[in-house]
């Protein structure tokens, strides 16, 4: 017997949720494209797709945030601190390839200097992931040595019944226990068998393609001129993209008031890098590419014991020219043998 | 911070000398601040720039930094007055390690705007002289004008414990000038400091410093006891932005200050 959550009483949940002052966030259709947004009823709610478009990671370190406004009088400069909005929020139905994205980005955001951008979302935020029993051609979670139902980052686990019928549920994190405390009158113990996990092929040798990445012979190997001769730059991978966290800090606003922000960067931007002498380091496509597979799967884990890859494969499918993580890595996989 | 001075050392190049406003920030600073060490210098409504602090370890009363006027920021800096306000963020990064160059002799080797983070060491060390062994300065820049510092050059050039080599590019030179006409590497060649028991400090352009450094090899100084300041592009200064890192080295963090032994494990043409 197991804690079940069954689909028609989602609805209940979400008020009560909403009633206990928490923000009830899922997956839903916005004008044609989906992504995660705060919800009312548990009907806007959409499960049908693999994966939304946009990853979660919008909803801990948005697209573009505030730091702080200022204003310049005669003697002196007054600067207000922006700190994101506060208050207790319910991701229900994220994936295990996003919420394991955030947990990758943790140790980034925390050396040092510690985000309070970033922690005091991670902290106010519940996130409730729905197992996968859909992938598509995209998906390379397993590749990543991941899997459907991977636990890593999340606070409560709910694996599908057959039927669309509900969750069996698994608590991981108290932070999951407590949200989960507020309706667990609503849970039925049951023994309805949950439905067979996606099966998601595995797609490259992610330890041959480590290797090859850090044998320093291999950072000039014409391969990846060839591999990245299709990449026109746009950054659609690294804006989709759980775990890619570069930024860039801008001021908007007029001669005496105004905004400093920081907003979405991307390393495929050729102005990235760019020194004000004009001297690029990375001055090329090809470089910016290798320096994106680089950073995620050699000087990442080399600083923070993990890949900066979730395996969502998002880059892939997202692509305008049909190139991501997935086509570079079954290349490498194949140099390397 | 306050700007309390301002120089203009060569075409579009300025030095500004800022007081800080709250003694708590200074409190910080004095206790922080090691020669090496970067800041973002910003205008709020334009942005913020990074930049070494140009002033040395030994004098921590106030900041000085030297900048070339080309971007936005850059201009709205260049713009503001003796009076104005504007904003300091640091100081960050590593540092040169000058305590362990004491009793040793000392080469210093800089190009064009690049003298600015090499003048920040040549003073913390000119400051507490009897410590060091030898000071050769080795300076050049495109043409006489783009020479920075140039009040300082001559004090250097009048003192008897500092063996100043000045030059400037072939075409840069004035009818009046006395010093050298050639690039810094060959120069530095026909300088041919000993690398016995010398500790060099190189900072230029990427392309002079590529050069310099097998200079320097030519001259059998060890990769070791070579030091350099990287700058590469940042924004927030704290190892998250993603920009300024070279191979797996966050120069932000790791950095700026490297030794060419340290240079020679990065991927070269990230550089």
């Amino acid at each position: 017997m197991t804690k079940i959550l069954f689909s028609d009483k989602l609805d209940n949940c979400v008020e009560r949720w909403k009633s206990a002052g928490l923000t009830v966030i899922g997956p839903v259709q916005r004008s044609n494209i989906s992504t995660y947004a705060a919800i009312e009823h548990a009907a806007e709610l959409d499960f049908s797709l693999v994966l939304p478009d946009r990853s979660i990671k919008d909803l801990f370190f948005p697209q573009s945030e505030p730091m702080l406004r200022y204003t310049i009088k005669k003697e002196s400069i007054d600067t207000d601190e922006c700190l994101p909005p506060s208050g207790p929020r319910i991701i229900f139905g994220a994936r295990p390839c996003d919420a394991s994205g955030m947990a990758i980005d943790d140790p980034l955001f925390g050396w040092d200097y510690k985000d309070e951008y970033w922690f005091q979302r991670r902290n106010e935020t519940v996130i409730v992931t729905i197992a996968c029993t859909k992938a598509d051609d995209f998906c390379m979670c397993t590749s990543l040595k991941m899997a459907p139902d991977s636990t890593k980052g999340s606070d409560i686990l709910l694996r599908p019944l057959a039927g669309n019928k509900g969750w069996q549920v698994e608590e991981l994190t108290d932070r999951g226990r407590e949200a989960f405390k507020t309706i667990a009158d609503i849970l039925q113990e049951s023994s309805d068998p949950a439905a067979p996990l996606a099966v998601v092929e595995k797609k490259f040798d992610l330890d041959a393609c480590v290797t090859w990445l850090q044998n320093p012979e291999n950072f000039e190997s014409r391969f990846w001129k060839e591999i990245s001769m299709r990449c026109i730059g746009c950054a659609s991978c690294t804006y989709l993209c759980p775990t890619c966290h570069c930024f860039d800090i801008q001021d908007e606003g007029d001669t005496y008031t105004g905004i400093r922000r920081k907003n979405w960067d991307s390393c495929s931007f050729a102005l990235f890098t760019m020194h004000t002498s004009g001297h690029n380091p990375r001055s090329t496509q090809s470089a910016r590419w290798r320096q994106r597979i680089m950073h995620k799967f050699n000087y990442f884990p080399g600083k923070f014991s993990v890949n900066s890859c979730s395996g969502c494969g998002r880059c892939s499918r997202q692509c305008p020219v049909d190139m991501g993580i997935t086509e570079t890595l079954q290349e490498i996989s194949k140099l390397s043998l | 911070m306050k700007i309390v001075g301002r120089h203009d050392e060569a075409p579009g190049v300025r030095t500004m000398k800022l007081e800080f406003q709250h003694p708590a920030d200074h409190e910080i600073f004095k206790e922080t601040y090691r020669t090496g060490m970067f800041g973002l210098y910003g205008v709020y409504g334009e942005g913020e720039s990074t930049f070494c602090v140009a002033s040395p370890e030994t004098r921590k009363d106030y900041i000085e930094c030297t900048f070339r006027q080309s971007g936005r920021v850059t201009s709205a800096l260049a713009n503001a007055d003796i009076g104005d306000l504007i904003t300091f963020r640091g100081p960050y990064g590593n540092r040169f390690p000058i305590e362990e160059f004491h009793g040793k002799n000392l080469l210093f080797v800089s190009g064009g705007i690049a003298l600015p983070p090499t003048r920040s060491v040549i003073w913390s060390c000119l400051d507490q002289r009897e410590k060091f062994g030898k000071v050769t300065i080795v300076y050049g820049a495109r043409s006489v004008a783009d020479l920075v510092y140039k009040h300082e050059l001559e004090e250097w050039q009048e003192r008897s414990d500092v063996d100043l080599v000045l030059t400037v590019d072939p075409g840069g030179e004035s009818p009046d000038w006395k010093n050298r006409v050639g690039f810094v590497p060959t120069v530095l060649e026909e300088a041919a400091p000993s690398p016995d028991n010398c500790i060099a400090v190189i900072c230029g352009p990427p392309i002079m410093i590529k050069f310099t450094l097998i200079s320097l090899k030519k001259l059998g100084f060890d990769e070791s006891n070579v030091y350099t300041t990287l700058e590469n592009r940042m924004k927030c200064g704290l190892g998250k932005c993603g920009r300024c890192n070279v191979g797996s080295v966050y120069v932000c963090k790791e950095g700026p200050v490297f030794t060419a032994a340290e240079v020679s494990l990065m991927p070269a043409s990230d550089l």
